[in-house]
């Protein structure tokens, strides 16, 4: 630390500028005033937009300094690493300190520190000090906490009671600033070691990889996921309601895992999360059909698109080939083609009557649906291993924050002396670190507590 | 809906409480004062009975949903929790000369409330989610208590200048002393950041559950950070540098123009994904 008579050599400056809380309400003045900049200047537009928003020179050096995705920059980076630097060197030129004092406290109440408490109360007993001693420290223990107990110096006749509560208070500050660095660490690690993107997959389509957002990079899946179906809800209004995905994840051929998602509830596997986003028209039409088992008990709803095949495990492929609006007078029906291992195609109708194709013996029954245009849903995908870090962060935050403001390190002291007239002096003083009023009819409590006791 | 016309009397009460209040600080009488003080128990009883029920009144309609989900009910929710942050403050510091700094405030906010459209709307799919709530509910107790900073900094920057100029007497002399204001300007700012704190953390966790990203400096998200920044430079400002009285006082009301812009003005100004206000 810096020796007061001497300058303070360049190292100690340096160390100085790190460690002053004065860098760091400047800069956090100054993270506050550039994010207003970029809240006002619209991030990450195409580059059109901003040369007809601004002059051309304006628009030169906004580009200059990075304005336009300034929250990456170089010099916002540069920010948020003072910031983490300063938060560092704070601590560790702050938290031995603390350490020592909540180690070795100044369990004797000295002049010095009598004068500087201004809660403070003497009185004086007969008897002995020892006596008086041993009193008094079951009273503190039973009205506020159990007291370590000093004795001397040799040639006097002396005792020091101290007791303390809410030492921890001490740290909320530390654990406040450690979560900001947790924080940091894991959206590095997000950064470094996930991956975000966007992709569309057309209703019975299928996708194994994912491009990446703000890049050209592909990131391979290691597995497939397909979009068996999408369906928008409307409430009676005709406002949206909900955007519903039925996906499944496909691993080496096996349907592994299936969910209907919305938004608000993601689909994850392996790690990786797929949220529902957007939707639109994929172009053309399809046709649902209703699989059952002859019993009635559902096995899935298939979504053909014209001539495709879509394969059910077990059974074969199917695939819808003709559709007619009102097929000899039975309303509308689909003609569909199954395809069965070593057996020759057959084709046959389909009707939205439920039941109705019990009537050619099949192991499954289908029921047409109705005809839908073919959609596609948009999905943000995301991987980020850094997120429960972020999260350990902010739940060490807000903790941090509650013990550091509503926790208060409370001491009491009581000193037992010999005074000049042979009489017991007794002399009781205590401080919070915070909420002194509060304290102040604490200490009252104590002090009436205290002074009650009789031989 | 009844939910509306109760809401409507919540405003009428405000106001009648405000007019109170600022009359017994004019008269100093203090009788008057405690009528203020019924009027806002009594504004407290109606206002939450009202939330209740326009709680019950979306299930009936089939659409059960928290009330705090676009602008009416954010505003009517804010006037809400600063009424009830304004009792407790009376009750614990034992003085009523607050009230005619803070529950203007409420006052105002209702009357901006019942302009806007009060009908209870279905939840678009985004606002779907149990995080709304704790969300909504964190951030505006913060903003609450930042409210309530604010009121009791501008009652410490009258009194300051009066005490400077050593008169004692007339309608500010009735304020209570400037070591107590000061302290309140504090108090309710170590109320109003862990829940700011909360809001954000939580908003983060939504964004994360709704989108995969739990922070993509959009504006309204931003400007929370800017309004925790502030008050974070406060807290500093004060512990360790012994910033109190009028600098404190400042930065509190900065704070809360801060909160004002994220709240309203970022809807208003800047366009975002919040569902509040703009439209
Ligand atoms: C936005 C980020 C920050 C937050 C949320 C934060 C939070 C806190 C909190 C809650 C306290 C306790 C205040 C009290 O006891 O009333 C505190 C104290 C303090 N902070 Fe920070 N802090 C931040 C940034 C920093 C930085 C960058 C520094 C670097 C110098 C710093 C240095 C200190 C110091 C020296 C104290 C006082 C410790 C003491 O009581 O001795 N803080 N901070």
């Amino acid at each position: 630390m810096v020796d007061d008579k001497q300058a303070p050599s360049p190292m100690d400056r340096v160390w100085n500028f790190f460690t002053s809380v004065k860098l760091a309400i400047i800069t956090l003045i100054v993270l506050a005033t550039a994010s207003i900049i970029g809240t006002i200047v619209e991030q990450n537009l195409p580059v059109e937009k901003y040369h007809q928003i601004y002059e051309d020179w304006a628009f030169a050096l906004m580009d200059k300094l990075s304005l336009f995705d300034m929250y990456h920059s170089w010099w916002f980076l540069l920010l948020l690493v003072l910031f983490t630097v300063n938060l560092a060197c704070c601590t560790i030129d702050r938290l031995p300190r603390v350490l020592k004092v909540v180690r070795n406290p100044r369990t004797r109440l000295d002049e010095g520190l009598e004068k500087s408490l201004s809660l403070a109360d003497r009185w004086k007993k007969k008897g002995t000090v020892d006596e008086w001693a041993t009193r008094y420290a079951d009273a503190l223990s039973s009205v506020f906490a159990k007291p370590r107990i000093t004795r001397g110096p040799e040639e006097s006749e002396e005792v020091h009671l101290y007791a303390e509560k809410g030492v921890i208070s001490r740290f909320g500050v530390y654990v406040t600033h450690l979560s900001i660095i947790i924080i940091f660490v894991g959206a590095i690690v997000g950064n470094v070691a996930g991956f975000k993107g966007y992709v569309n997959i057309p209703e019975g389509g299928e996708i194994t990889k994912v491009p990446v957002r703000g890049g050209s990079r592909m990131q391979d899946l290691g597995f497939a996921l397909r979009c068996n179906s999408f369906r928008l809800e409307t409430y009676p209004s005709g406002q949206p309601k909900a955007y519903v995905s039925d996906l499944s994840v496909i691993n080496d051929g096996h349907e592994v895992l299936r969910k209907t998602i919305v938004v608000n509830d993601p689909l994850r596997y392996k790690g990786i999360w797929f949220y529902q986003s957007s939707y639109g028209e994929a172009g053309g039409t399809t046709a649902l059909v209703a699989v059952t088992r002859p019993d009635g008990a559902p096995v899935r709803m298939l979504s053909l698109a014209p001539g495709e095949p879509v394969r059910i495990a077990g059974y074969g492929a199917i695939r819808g080939v003709d559709y007619s609006g009102d097929y000899e007078g039975k309303g509308p029906a689909l003609k569909v083609v199954v395809e069965k291992p070593g057996k020759p195609e057959t084709g046959f109708w389909i009707f939205s009557t439920p039941g109705a194709d019990a009537a050619r013996k099949d192991s499954l029954v289908f029921t047409f649906g109705g005809l839908n245009a073919k959609m596609f849903t948009g999905l943000q995908v995301a991987m980020d291993p850094g997120v429960n870090i972020v999260w350990l962060g902010c739940a060490l935050m807000v903790l941090g924050i509650i013990i550091a403001f509503f926790m208060s390190h409370q001491r009491v002291w009581l000193k037992i002396a010999r005074g000049k007239d042979g009489r017991v002096e007794v002399v009781l003083a205590g401080s919070a670190s915070r909420n002194r009023l509060a304290f102040e009819k604490k200490f009252e409590r104590i002090q009436t507590g205290v002074k009650a006791v009789e031989p | 809906m009844s939910n509306v016309i109760l809401f409507n009397l919540t405003t009428v009460l405000f106001g009648v409480a405000s007019a109170l209040y600022l009359g017994a600080l004019y008269a100093k009488n203090e009788k008057i004062a405690r009528f203020g003080t019924w009027t806002c128990m009594f504004a407290a009883a109606v206002s939450t009975a009202a939330l209740g029920l326009r709680w019950y009144e979306s299930y009936q309609m089939g659409i059960g949903r928290i009330p705090v989900t676009n602008l009416y009910e954010s505003l009517v929710f804010f006037a809400w929790a600063v009424n009830l942050f304004y009792l407790v403050i009376e009750r614990k510091y034992a003085s009523r000369s607050f009230g005619a700094f803070v529950m203007p405030i409420a006052f105002f906010t209702m009357l901006f409330a019942i302009k806007n459209d009060s009908t209870i709307q279905p939840l678009v799919p985004a606002l779907q989610s149990y995080w709304l709530h704790a969300h909504v509910i964190t951030c505006f107790v913060g903003y609450a208590a930042f409210a309530v900073s604010a009121g009791v900094a501008a009652m410490y920057l009258l009194k300051a200048r009066q005490e400077e100029a050593k008169i004692s007497q007339g309608v500010v002399g009735l304020l209570p002393p400037c070591k107590t204001l000061d302290d309140l300007v504090y108090r309710a700012i170590i109320w109003g950041f862990p829940f700011l704190t909360a809001g954000i953390i939580t908003g983060a966790a939504w964004a994360n559950y709704a989108w995969g990203t739990y922070w993509s400096w959009d504006p309204k998200e931003t400007w929370s950070l800017i309004v925790w920044l502030v008050y974070a430079a406060f807290l500093h400002a004060r512990i360790t540098r012994g910033w109190h009285g009028k600098r404190a006082a400042i930065l509190s009301i900065v704070g809360f123009l801060a909160t004002i812009m994220c709240y309203l003005g970022v809807n208003l100004v800047l366009s975002g994904l919040h569902s509040y206000g703009g439209g």
